[in-house]
């Protein structure tokens, strides 16, 4: 069933790279996120729909791809992300071609059992990226692209040597994700395993000071934001942190938590302190990114099962509010040519459907009670407390930084007077309007619904560290 | 049976090149090559042995991907003169046999039934090729005095004419260096890789192609049977050398073919890091991938201009002709060790020799210079993207080939399981 998944969007992506029209990327969006909600809904708990088969035979390689909670979740936010962008974003097929690739890449990145499985979809996914930055993109595209391309494989060939140093020092049969945890690695070398991983997915999370790539790649993005929203999908870091980094050297990340903790705290705070002095939509949007980015990570890095479990569930979370905001910001480029925040003016007179999504959208983003940003912030908060009260509350000043930089925003542009008459949403913009805001309302009145396949996770998580219940 | 065929059509295609015409001269000796391929898969993984001429696996492995490197060059040249293929042949030829001996005497003489039709081959081309050959040739020369002065030293250290004779002392030290100097040379290993830029650009772009598919193929097998295990603590600075001096020259190259002829030092310099565990099924595969790879860009090139391809004459290729484009981004990509393609399961399977004898400090230095070559690899990749005026016209049959094999780069990227096991058979 897994394959199924992964293969579906790939298959349509393909077909749409070869010419079809762009139609049916829409329908194959639309059956991939339905494929990926059954998937989600039928899920039994553990790891489910598996698939294991050699990859390297000899080497301890398998393609092993299985859904547990946490990759079913993601499955769901992905596909449904994608499906808004489908929807709405006005691309040529094969642009939307691209985004369903991509699609296909991030699934596996999301359900890889094996550590050189999860190495290949997170590289491989890097590819498409960088094509519809490269054909899309603005006028400083290559630059955007030499930075993106150099800080992700700055990262990932580290990660690589730490691959190799998982399995021949931790002593692991295999690189199955179970026989990898059985062999944790100990003694000095875990340290240098741990930063191997850790640079890799602090520049995807991002974290500051890494982070540098992330305002470019989203300037020079095509406008519509589709490329936006999927770049927003790729930002792993959080995830990959959780699922292996930190439980593959346990005693490398004690030594470096201190570090982090203060890293993400700082992005967070940075991020939102960028934020609010932002003249452009998608700079306001990326900044934003990395504010959230370095909350959801302070969860992870408390190593509470609260603070695992909020962390991970904003990051799901702000796939899909994030990237709407993303494709909201296209839709208002495609009425204005512009995404500069000051030119907008008091949009919501002539168009008051766009305003009110474009509300709910940053209200979940600011974190609402009972949108789907608040569950995740709130437990981040509860666990990032117990570990360390004094860096969690600097870093939830960025809450309230978010609060401010998403509420001027959403006040310059759609409320003040004298704006110009741009058309109200039409068409599929409805379709993405109801099903964005259907998403953040049960995302946020029914979190534990989404949260009790990730629960069991998070337990194990915090247990391994020695910390939590 | 494989040096039969060989041997058989060598002789048959000398008399025959003056009698039939050169369309029908081309068939022949793509049916001989084909032929001898032929022979080599039915016998895989059956050895046999006849004096000093031993097929064995490494033979086989690299025998096949030096002709899959000669057929390719074959099928791809545009030339109305029948000694071109002739000497493929004759090069062809020399590869097996170099391929599949231990015996010092004969690696020599094999080495040079291979270098003395390449050296010909790359004066093909007049004018500024001419120098570029002198340049081969008398660099060529001299490496091939330090082989023959190597094994004279390594028969006075062990009494022996086999490589890999197991011996100490400085003197087999000595030998050993001198040997791996001048297989260094043909592999273009640094800092014996001043040839390879200026020969590259000069010579004709098919014959490129088998040089660095081919023959690299080649000298690596006898660079396996002499060096490794044990391999010499040179090696490590040869390594080094190669893949800084490789990776950092292409960073600044504005010729296509220049800049693949950096990039192939510096695979020089990571495929010699399996020579520490002489593992066949790591290196086997690298020189696959890079092979299929390497092949494939010069390919896409020869397509192009048989001549010089400056970056800027590539812009638009890929909206000229979308099938040369996309095959000559994935061959970049590949390269450059980017999954899921064929390239990135090569560079792991090294890496992991390296690894496992502890060489950390050249891993790191691997990886690092990975990243750097990531920068030239997508401006080749690229350049085909962007707007520009690329002229190309190619013929069906290439097309189909670009194809193939772009897509058996994907294949080997998703599955490398397929072929491990013939490879690993071999050893």
């Amino acid at each position: 069933m897994v394959v199924l998944a992964i293969l579906f969007p790939a298959v349509f992506g393909t077909l749409l790279l070869l010419g079809l029209p762009r139609a049916l990327g829409v329908w194959g969006a639309g059956l991939s996120f339905l494929l990926n909600l059954y998937l989600f809904l039928t899920h039994p708990g553990g790891v489910a729909f598996g698939v294991q088969a050699p990859l390297l035979p000899g080497a301890g390689v398998y393609w092993a791809l299985g859904l547990d909670g946490l990759s079913a979740l993601f499955f769901l936010t992905i596909g449904l992300t994608v499906f808004l962008g489908a929807l709405v974003a006005k691309v040529e097929g094969r642009f939307l071609g691209l985004a369903l690739l991509m699609e296909a890449l991030l699934l596996g990145l999301f359900a890889a059992r094996d550590l050189l499985v999860f190495y290949l979809f997170f590289e491989a996914a890097l590819i498409p990226s960088l094509l519809m930055l490269f054909f899309y993109g603005g006028e400083k595209r290559l630059r955007a692209i030499y930075t993106f391309l150099l800080f992700t494989l700055a990262g990932s060939l580290p990660m690589l040597a730490a691959i190799l140093a998982v399995k021949a020092l931790g002593g692991s049969p295999t690189f199955l994700l179970e026989d990898l945890l059985a062999h944790p690695v100990k003694g000095p070398a875990a340290f240098w395993v741990f930063l191997g991983f850790a640079l890799a997915f602090a520049i995807k999370t991002p974290l500051f000071p890494v982070h540098a790539w992330l305002p470019l790649f989203h300037q020079e993005n095509h406008p519509s934001g589709l490329a936006d929203a999927l770049g927003t999908l790729y930002k792993v870091g959080v995830f990959a942190f959780f699922r292996f980094a930190i439980p593959l050297a346990p005693e490398g990340f004690y030594e470096l938590q201190g570090l982090l903790f203060f890293l993400a705290a700082i992005s967070a705070l940075y991020g939102a302190w960028v934020a609010f002095s932002a003249q452009d939509f998608k700079t306001l949007l990326a900044y934003a990114g990395v504010s959230h980015m370095g909350v959801a990570a302070f969860g992870v890095f408390s190593g509470t099962p609260e603070g695992a479990l909020g962390g991970l569930y904003l990051l799901a979370a702000s796939g899909v509010y994030t990237g709407g905001l993303f494709l909201l910001a296209g839709r208002l480029y495609e009425r204005t040519h512009t995404l500069e925040i000051g030119r907008y003016r008091g949009l919501a007179a002539s168009a008051p459907g766009l305003a009110a999504l474009a509300l709910f959208l940053f209200l979940a983003m600011v974190g609402l009670p009972g949108l789907s940003g608040f569950p995740g912030e709130f437990l981040t908060l509860l666990g990032a407390y117990k570990a360390s009260p004094w860096l969690a509350a600097l870093a939830f000043l960025s809450v309230i930084a978010g609060a401010a930089y998403a509420l001027t925003a959403f006040q310059k542009v759609f409320w003040e007077e004298g704006g110009k008459e741009v058309e109200d949403l039409r068409g599929p913009e409805w379709s993405f309007a109801a099903l964005a805001v259907a998403a953040l309302l049960l995302m946020g009145v029914f979190p534990g619904y989404f949260l009790d396949g990730l629960r069991p996770l998070a337990e194990a998580f915090a247990k391994l560290l020695g910390g939590g219940a | 049976m494989t040096l039969l065929v060989l041997g058989a059509f060598s002789v048959a295609l000398t008399l025959l090149g003056f009698l039939v015409s050169v369309p029908v001269f081309k068939r022949l000796t793509i049916l001989g090559l084909s032929l001898a391929l032929l022979t080599l898969l039915f016998s895989w993984s059956k050895p046999f042995a006849f004096g000093p001429y031993q097929v064995d696996g490494i033979s086989q492995v690299f025998t096949l991907l030096a002709l899959v490197g000669a057929l390719w060059t074959a099928g791809l040249v545009r030339t109305r003169r029948f000694e071109f293929y002739l000497l493929v042949f004759y090069a062809a030829t020399g590869m097996h046999l170099l391929a599949s001996t231990k015996n010092l005497i004969l690696m020599l003489v094999a080495l040079e039934a291979l270098s003395l039709p390449l050296y010909a081959l790359a004066t093909w081309r007049r004018g500024e090729g001419l120098e570029a050959a002198l340049k081969y040739f008398l660099l060529g020369a001299l490496a091939a005095a330090f082989f023959l002065y190597g094994t004279a030293l390594h028969y006075g250290a062990t009494g022996s004419l086999l490589a890999g004779t197991p011996g100490e002392g400085p003197l087999y030290a000595l030998a050993l260096g001198l040997l791996l100097v001048g297989l260094g040379f043909k592999v273009a290993l640094a800092p014996f890789h001043f040839w390879t830029p200026d020969v590259y650009q000069g010579s004709p772009t098919p014959v490129v192609l088998f040089m660095a598919t081919g023959v690299k193929a080649a000298a690596f097998a006898a660079l396996l049977r002499v060096v490794a295990p044990g391999a010499p603590e040179a090696l490590s600075l040869l390594i080094a050398l190669s893949v800084l001096i490789g990776n950092l020259a292409a960073l600044t190259q504005k010729e296509a073919k220049r800049l693949l002829a950096y990039s192939s030092i510096a695979h020089a310099g990571y495929m010699a890091l399996a020579l520490y565990t002489g593992n066949l099924q790591a290196l086997g595969f690298y020189l696959l991938t890079y092979v299929l790879a390497t092949g494939l860009a010069f390919a896409v090139l020869s397509e192009v201009s048989p001549d010089r391809v400056p970056l800027e004459r590539l812009k638009g290729l890929f909206h000229r002709d979308p099938l040369l484009g996309l095959a000559l981004f994935v061959a970049a990509l590949s390269l450059l060790g980017l999954p899921p393609l064929g390239g990135f399961w090569g560079k792991y399977l090294v890496f992991t020799e390296a690894a496992k004898v502890g060489q950390w400090g050249l891993l790191i230095l691997a990886l690092l210079t990975s990243v750097v070559s990531a920068y030239y690899y997508l401006s080749l990749g690229l350049a085909v993207f962007q707007k520009g005026e690329a002229v190309a016209a190619p013929r069906p049959l290439a097309r189909g080939v670009a194809l193939l094999v772009a897509l058996a780069l994907l294949l080997l990227g998703f599955l490398p399981g397929i072929v491990l096991p013939a490879l690993a058979q071999g050893g």
